[in-house]
Formats: structure tokens, C-alpha cells, sequence
């Protein structure tokens, strides 16, 4: 059942060139709509499923498509994001290809199939049952994602995207090593064969991932690439793939928890530095784009800190992933809003008030930072899980709660500074424009989806789900933790 | 073996007959060339070896088809000699025999030394370069068959000092046959000076045969000495990676680039040789091998041809670049793949992460010969090639399970 729903995007992906770009837009976006509803659908049933694709030779092993909770939670994010970038696409990359002097449909045919493959492949990637699956669609994506950049960036694009792509790989191929010293131990790599990752393989999956999340120290691609990337790229690349770092680590602190508990200190330490590091460079970046990349780094914090607090931390890592990548996306969709009508408007320092000419676009990024602030959407319960771990971990430990709060408050702080910069103030004077209705109500869907979220029955299904999918893993894994 | 004895000799018939047609008409010598690699291909349908043959023949018509996109002083004759190397590139799987063995060898590197010579257009002939190229290989090829005497003799003797030295003699001729660091000397210099055509043969079809023959000599001479002589293999292979991946990135010309990325390639090839002695692993090993040499093939191949007509088609080289730098699901991120896991599961995980680095190093580089090669003009016959390359490095978007115990069936005595 589920391979069907997964393999419509795949298919859509090699159909949508040879189709007209309004047609494979739409097309494109039904394609991630319908699995969208699939997952929402699995999340309430708390179906687990488990299909085979193929077997390899001895030390790599069984290729299965895996749909726990916890597959359903990410694709959950990504399903949607997905859906409503590619329509966002279509008016954003008219205007990208008019400014780079290219014929609009040849080129969106290019870019749309690249784009799907893109986004198919985190899809799969989340359901991916073997580390060298997960490996290759990894893989994929991050040869699609550094094909768009490559060829629509911005700035000195080629040598961007090669930057981006050296680093990416490194990570990946890093992570690959740990995979196989795991293969050799265990003579399988398929999640349900391997019985513990050593000390190496551990640490060097942690490393690798660690570049691709990033933590503070090899995050130095991230500005570049997400700041660079054409928006729409910008808008998967930062909130969906970023974050598939922390479902890596994740999957492999499932199976073998010991790693983290017991470097638990060294690492909510790091996440918290890198998290406030982050955060303050927030404060110093003028150009919008480059101001939510280090955005995204502090985010990316919050996963590594929630990594280390037990069951809720793991719960918390989901949900901050989902409100993460909804609130990301849609503030990079308000920057590329403003770029689009604006002819490549992205200096801060050149706005102000900007309310009073894109009201749509300015109340869109209200709830955007809502997200990230995790205030009244489904942000509030990653932090709350977070907090609700941190307790259950430390006690009341009066320093960590401090340290956890302070990250909370320079998100939140820095939400709201830079919504008052752009959108507050003195209105800059330029002429108010008419939207494009493409460039504005892809951001209101995502939006108002990110606040029924807190909402019954929503909320009740999704943290319902996520709740047994850990408690499940962990029985399984960590041997009954359980909260 | 009956059917493969005739047909061997069927073709090589036919080959000859080429060859001498070429004075009447060089359409003629083509058909006939391409018609012996066809029985060939078809004389071997039933063995277990069959996706290899295939392989190789589709490697062996596309580079004739390269040396016909130009004339030059030899053509016709020049279809002939890749035909026969492409003919003794796919019978050396199929022998365990080392006088055999050799005289592949010996047989898929002597018509490259004619084809260095050549030029198009009515150019000179590039004697200087072939003289050095030839100077080199015949001293590879001394090496490399002392050494495998001194091998031979030594397994029946027990001599481990004299079952040393053939080892290194062995391994040194080996490199330099094929330019692996730092017996590379004549690479750099050979591949941007000869004539583009030509070297889509020399640097791609030609690696097989002493690979396989390296591979075949040291399994079916091997003493107990062999596991403590592996680590010079290993250490050939990094200086190699290094000295090439460096080598290409801070090289200008794209033949020169591509000069270095074969002795990057040769490194990651001979890497896998370092894990002779491990029994579980060997066959993955050799599957990454022989992988790794077939992706090398195609994309030089392509490369070359496309280097003479001033570029080719945009997305097919783009695509057979990010097969060299190991993308999944292309050709040559299995072939990567499994020379990492094998190095990985025999012990040497110090070797898998210098080879990663490499394969990071080279980023840039490949990027750059696509950048290079990519015009806008779709010239026909290079076009063809490199869209066959190019559908070659996407067939295992299915995992290449069968490749695995393709080199299973390699070893079928040894």
C-alpha cells in the first residue's frame, strides 16, 4: 500500500518535464499532496508497516520501505512543504529566469523535474528501512539540491554550490563509513538486523551528521548555500533537508541509544553553544536570506540539546522538526516574496515597514516566526517536550533549565527583532505592488496547517503518534525507559 | 569452451580480414571489426560471464566508433587493433592459465603503441610522445612478466624472498602499465600532447586486461607471504589518489585533468588489491575493481571523443561527471561503494577515509571537465557515445547485485 503512494511522486517526477510548467506545477503538487494525506491517515490509524523492495549481497542486506510514526512525522513536514514550494515555484522562477535572461519554459521544464526529484528523494528517504537506502537518497537529494543552485543561484553560484556540495558529501560519505563498520559488525544494515553500532561507526554517523545539521564549527557552508540557493531551493533546503541530519542520528540512536546517554553532557553542551552562537548571529546579518540560515543553525541546536533528554527529548526532536520546517519554509517564502517583487530586494537594511506594501507576505511571516518562537503553534510543544525532558533528565537542575531558556528567549527575542526591522517601522517607500496570489497563499496553507496543529484533533493525533512510535522504539531498543 | 575457442578464432579472422580491407574501403573494416566483437559477444550468451562481455563489447564498438569520428594515417587498421584489444579484454575472464594470462598482457597493450603514433587532418604524426609512451610500457610489461615468473617459480619452490621481489616487480609494472603514482611519468605528458582519439582507447578499454591479469596471477600464485606484502599495494594506492586527484585539480588543460583523474582512478582501483587476502571480502572487492575500471572506461572514453569535436551534449556530460565523483545511483557510486565496503569489512578503514577525502578533492575537478566539454552543438557520432556511456552509468539504478557474483564467477578455479 504504501510503496503505491510513495511511488507518485517518483512518477510525477519524470512526467512533470514533459508536461506545460502550469500543468506540472499543479501536478507536482497533488503528487505530494496525496501521500500528505496518506500520512496524516497513518498517524491517526498508528499503522506500522514494513514492505520489501530488494535484497543485496551479504554485509548490506534487506532494502525494505519502513512507515512507523516516526517516518510518518517527518514526511508529515516534508509531504507538505513539498506541495506548496512547488507552486510557490512556478511565479518565483518565471521571475528568476526573466532576471538570468533565460526562455522561461524550456528552463522550468529543467528545474521542476530536478525539483521533484529533489523532494521525492527526502520522501523516501524518511522511509527508508536500510542505512545504505537512506545513504542513497541522501545522496540524491543532495546531487538534485546542488544541480538547482548550480544552475538558478545567486552570486557566484557555481562556486557556492561546489562548496556546498564538497561539505555535503564529506558528511554523507563520513556517515557511509560508520554504515559499513556497522555492516561488518553486524552482517546487515537493514534497521531490524542490526544489533548495536560500536564506538566508531557511532561516532563517525554523529560527525557526519553533525556537518550536514549543522552544529556550530561546520556550519560554515550553510550561510552560503541557503543565503544563495534560488528561494524555493532556499525553502527545502533549510527547513526539510537540514533537519534529515537529526532523523539520521535519530534512527541510529534507536537502535543503539548508548552513544549519546553517555556523552549526553558534551553534546547538550555543544547544541546549546551552538544553538546561542547561532542565535546572536541572527542579530548581525543584513541580508533576510542569510539572517535565516543562522536562523536555521540555532534551530538545529534545539534537535542536538533534545537529543540528550530521554524519551520526551526524542519526541521533542520530531516535533521540532515539524515546526521547524513549516516555519522556515514559509519565512523563506516571504524573502523570496520581496526578492520577486522587489527586483532582488534582500537588504535589510534597505527595509522597513514593508507591511504597508505586502501585507499578505508581511502577516505570513508573523506566523512564520511564530513558529520559530514556538508560540501558539506546534513549535510550543517541541519546547515544551524539551522542557519536560530536561526535568525528567537533569531533575531540577537550576543551570541547564537557565541554559534552556535563554536559547528559548534569543529565538524568540530574534524572531521578533527582525519581524520589527523588516516589516515594522518606518515604511521605507517603495510602490505597493499586487502579489502574485502563488507567492502568498501556498504560505497561508502551510501556516494555518502549523496552528491546527495545537488544535483536537490534530494535535491529539499527531503527539498520540509520535508519543507511541518513541515509547515503542524505546521499548524495543532502550528496554523500557518508558515514560 | 569449445564454442568460445571457434568463435575466438572466427573473429580474429575476421579482424585480420578488416584490417587489410581498409585499403579498399574503411567501411568495410568497421563492419568487420564490430561483426567480430558481435561473436564475441554472442559466443559467450550462455556462460555466466555474459553482463561482462557485454560491458566490454559495448566498450570495444564505441571506442572503434571513436577512431572513426576522424581519419587518420592508420584507419582502418586502427579498428582492427581496439577490436582486438576489446576481443582479449573479454577472453582473459575465462582463463586461469598464467602463459594465457600473459600473453593477454601482452596482447592488449602492443596495438596501443601503433595508435599513440597517429594524427588527423594531416598533422604530423606525435612520434616524440609515442616514442616515451612506448618506452614505458614495454619496460611495464619486462616487469610485470619477471615479475609473474619469479611469482610462479617461487609458489612451487617456496622461495618467499624471490616471491617478494615478483610481487613488487609485479605490482610495479602493473602501475606503470597503467599510470598509477609514481610510476605515472608518462600520463600527464602522453595524455595532453597524443591526439584525443587514440587516447579514448588508451585511457579506457586498454586498464582492464592488467587488472584482471594482476588479479588472476597473484590468486593462483599466492603463498602466506602474500598478507604481509599487501600494505605496498596500499600505500601505492593513496600516493596515487593524492598525486592524481591533487594533480587534476590544479591542472588547466581538460586532457591533463583527465590524465590526473586516471591516475586518481588507478589508485582506487589498485586499492582493492591491498585486500587480496581477505576471503570474505575478495569478491566485493573485485566487484568494485572491475566496476570502477568499466566506469573509467565509458567516461574517458566519452571524454576524449568529446575533447576532439570541441564538446557534446550538456546533460550527458554533467552526467558522466557525477558518475566519477560517486553519485548513487550511478555506475560509479557502486563501484565506489563497494571498494569502501570491502576495504572497510578487511580492516583497513584508514584506507576507505583517505579514499573519501579523495573523492571530495575531486569535486571540483570533474565539475570542471563537464564545464569544459559542455557546448551547446550536438555532434552526432560523439553524442552517441556518450549517450551510450551515459545509459550505461544508469543501469544500476537497481542495486548491481548481479555484478557481485559476476566476479564470483571470475574466480570460477582459482
Amino acid at each position: 500500500m504504501i510503496l503505491e503512494f510513495l511511488l507518485i511522486p517518483l512518477i510525477v517526477t519524470f512526467l512533470a518535464p514533459l508536461m506545460r510548467p502550469k500543468l506540472s506545477t499543479v501536478v507536482s503538487a497533488i503528487s505530494f499532496l496525496i501521500p500528505f494525506f496518506y500520512v496524516i491517515y497513518g498517524l491517526a490509524e498508528n499503522i506500522v508497516v514494513k514492505q520489501h523492495v530488494i535484497s543485496l549481497v551479504k554485509p548490506i542486506g534487506e532494502f525494505y520501505i519502513l512507515g512507523d510514526q516516526i517516518s510518518f512525522s517527518f514526511a508529515l513536514a516534508i509531504c507538505l512543504v513539498s506541495a506548496m514550494v512547488a507552486l510557490y515555484s512556478l511565479p518565483y522562477m518565471a521571475h528568476r529566469f526573466d532576471e538570468m535572461g533565460r526562455e522561461f519554459e524550456s528552463e522550468y521544464r529543467k528545474y521542476i523535474f530536478f525539483y521533484d526529484l529533489y523532494a521525492t528523494s527526502m520522501l523516501w528517504l524518511v522511509f527508508s528501512g536500510n542505512f545504505i537506502m537512506l545513504y542513497i537518497f541522501l545522496e540524491i537529494s543532495l546531487l538534485a539540491s546542488f544541480l538547482l543552485i548550480y544552475m538558478y543561484g545567486y552570486g557566484d553560484r557555481r562556486k557556492v554550490a561546489t562548496l556546498y556540495f564538497i561539505w555535503t558529501h564529506i558528511a554523507g560519505m563520513l556517515a557511509l563509513i560508520g554504515f559499513l563498520l556497522v555492516a561488518s559488525n553486524n552482517g546487515s544494515l537493514a534497521f531490524n538486523s542490526i544489533a548495536k553500532i560500536g564506538f566508531t561507526a557511532w561516532l563517525l554517523i554523529f560527525l557526519g551528521m553533525i556537518v550536514k545539521l549543522p552544529g556550530l564549527g561546520p556550519h560554515v557552508w550553510l550561510p552560503w548555500a541557503h543565503a544563495e540557493a534560488p528561494t524555493p531551493v532556499s525553502a527545502l533546503l533549510s527547513p526539510l533537508t537540514v533537519g534529515l541530519g537529526a532523523y539520521v542520528i535519530l534512527r541510529a540512536y534507536l537502535i543503539s541509544p548508548w552513544f549519546i546517554k553517555k556523552y549526553m553532557m558534551p553534546i547538550f553542551i555543544y547544541g546549546v553553544i551552538s544553538s546561542v552562537y547561532a542565535g546572536f548571529m541572527v542579530f548581525r546579518q543584513n541580508d533576510y536570506k542569510r539572517l535565516l540560515a543562522f536562523s536555521t543553525i540555532s534551530q538545529m541546536g534545539y534537535c542536538l540539546i533534545a537529543f540528550c533528554l530521554g524519551t520526551y527529548g526524542i519526541m521533542a526532536v520530531i516535533i521540532q522538526y515539524i515546526s521547524h520546517a513549516f516555519g522556515k519554509a514559509i519565512l523563506f517564502m516571504t524573502a523570496g516574496g520581496i526578492i520577486a517583487n522587489y527586483h532582488g530586494l534582500r537588504d535589510i537594511t534597505k527595509m522597513g515597514g514593508m507591511h504597508e506594501y505586502v501585507p499578505t507576505i508581511s502577516n505570513a511571516a508573523l506566523i512564520g516566526f511564530m513558529n520559530l518562537g514556538g508560540i501558539l503553534t506546534v513549535g510550543m510543544f517541541g519546547e515544551f517536550f524539551i522542557l519536560k525532558g530536561l526535568v525528567d533528565t537533569f531533575g531540577f537542575d537550576i543551570s541547564t533549565i537557565l541554559a534552556v531558556v535563554f536559547v528559548f528567549i534569543i529565538s524568540g527575542l530574534y524572531s521578533f527583532y527582525t519581524f520589527k526591522r523588516i516589516y515594522c517601522g518606518k515604511p521605507a517607500g517603495y510602490e505597493k505592488v499586487k502579489v502574485n496570489r502563488l507567492l502568498d497563499t501556498p504560505l497561508f496553507v502551510i501556516g494555518v496547517i502549523s496552528i491546527l496543529f495545537i488544535f483536537p484533533p490534530l494535535a491529539n493525533i499527531l503527539l498520540n503518534a509520535v508519543k507511541t512510535g518513541v515509547i515503542k522504539a524505546a521499548i524495543l531498543t532502550i528496554g523500557g525507559v518508558a515514560p | 569452451m569449445m564454442v568460445l575457442l571457434l568463435s575466438a578464432l572466427v573473429s580474429l579472422i575476421l579482424i585480420v580480414f578488416g584490417a587489410v580491407c581498409s585499403l579498399k574501403d574503411l567501411r568495410l573494416s568497421l563492419a568487420a571489426s564490430i561483426l567480430a566483437l558481435i561473436i564475441v559477444l554472442v559466443s559467450s550468451i550462455t556462460t555466466q560471464l555474459f553482463p561482462y562481455v557485454l560491458l566490454v563489447v559495448a566498450i570495444g564498438i564505441l571506442t572503434v566508433f571513436s577512431m572513426s569520428i576522424r581519419e587518420n594515417q592508420i584507419s582502418g587498421v586502427d579498428y582492427s587493433l581496439v577490436a582486438l584489444i576489446a576481443l582479449i579484454t573479454a577472453y582473459i575472464a575465462y582463463t586461469n592459465d598464467i602463459s594465457f594470462i600473459l600473453a593477454a598482457f601482452v596482447i592488449a597493450s602492443v596495438p596501443t603503441y601503433a595508435l599513440v603514433f597517429v594524427s588527423t587532418d594531416g598533422a604530423k604524426p606525435h612520434v616524440d610522445v609515442a616514442l616515451k609512451y612506448i618506452v614505458f610500457m614495454v619496460l611495464a610489461t619486462v616487469l610485470f612478466i619477471i615479475g609473474t615468473l619469479f611469482l610462479a617459480y617461487s609458489n612451487s619452490s617456496g622461495n618467499t624472498m624471490l616471491y617478494t621481489l615478483g610481487f613488487v616487480m609485479l605490482i610495479l609494472g602493473l602501475g606503470m602499465e597503467v599510470g598509477c603514482a609514481p610510476m605515472h611519468e608518462w600520463v600527464p605528458d602522453v595524455f595532453s600532447a597524443a591526439d584525443p582519439l587514440p587516447l579514448s582507447v588508451v585511457a579506457s578499454i586498454t586498464k582492464i586486461v592488467p587488472f584482471v591479469a594482476a588479479y588472476k596471477i597473484i590468486l593462483l600464485t599466492a603463498l602466506p607471504q602474500l598478507s604481509k606484502l599487501t600494505i605496498f599495494v596500499a600505500f601505492i594506492a593513496v600516493i596515487s589518489m593524492f598525486t592524481g586527484n591533487i594533480g587534476a585539480l590544479t591542472a588547466k588543460e581538460t586532457g591533463r585533468i583527465l590524465a590526473y583523474s586516471t591516475v586518481a582512478n588507478m589508485g582506487y582501483v589498485i586499492a582493492t588489491l591491498a585486500i587480496v587476502t581477505s576471503k570474505n571480502y575478495l569478491y566485493l572487492a573485485f566487484a568494485g575493481a572491475l566496476l570502477q575500471l568499466i566506469v573509467n572506461a565509458f567516461g574517458k572514453a566519452s571524454f576524449f571523443a568529446s575533447i576532439k569535436t570541441n564538446g557534446c551534449s550538456r546533460p550527458l556530460m554533467y552526467l558522466l561527471a557525477l558518475s566519477f565523483i560517486g553519485l548513487p545511483p550511478l555506475m560509479g557510486f557502486w563501484s565506489k561503494f563497494f571498494i569502501l565496503t570491502s576495504l572497510v569489512g578487511a580492516g583497513l578503514i584508514w584506507l576507505a577515509f583517505l579514499l573519501i577525502v579523495n573523492s571530495a578533492i575531486s569535486i571540483p575537478y570533474y565539475l570542471r571537465i563537464a564545464r569544459n566539454l559542455a557546448g551547446e552543438t550536438f555532434p552526432g557520432k560523439v553524442t552517441a557515445i556518450a549517450l551510450i556511456s551515459s545509459v550505461a552509468m544508469l543501469i544500476t539504478v537497481l542495486p548491481p547485485n548481479w555484478f557481485v557474483s559476476l566476479a564470483k564467477a571470475f574466480f570460477g578455479g582459482v
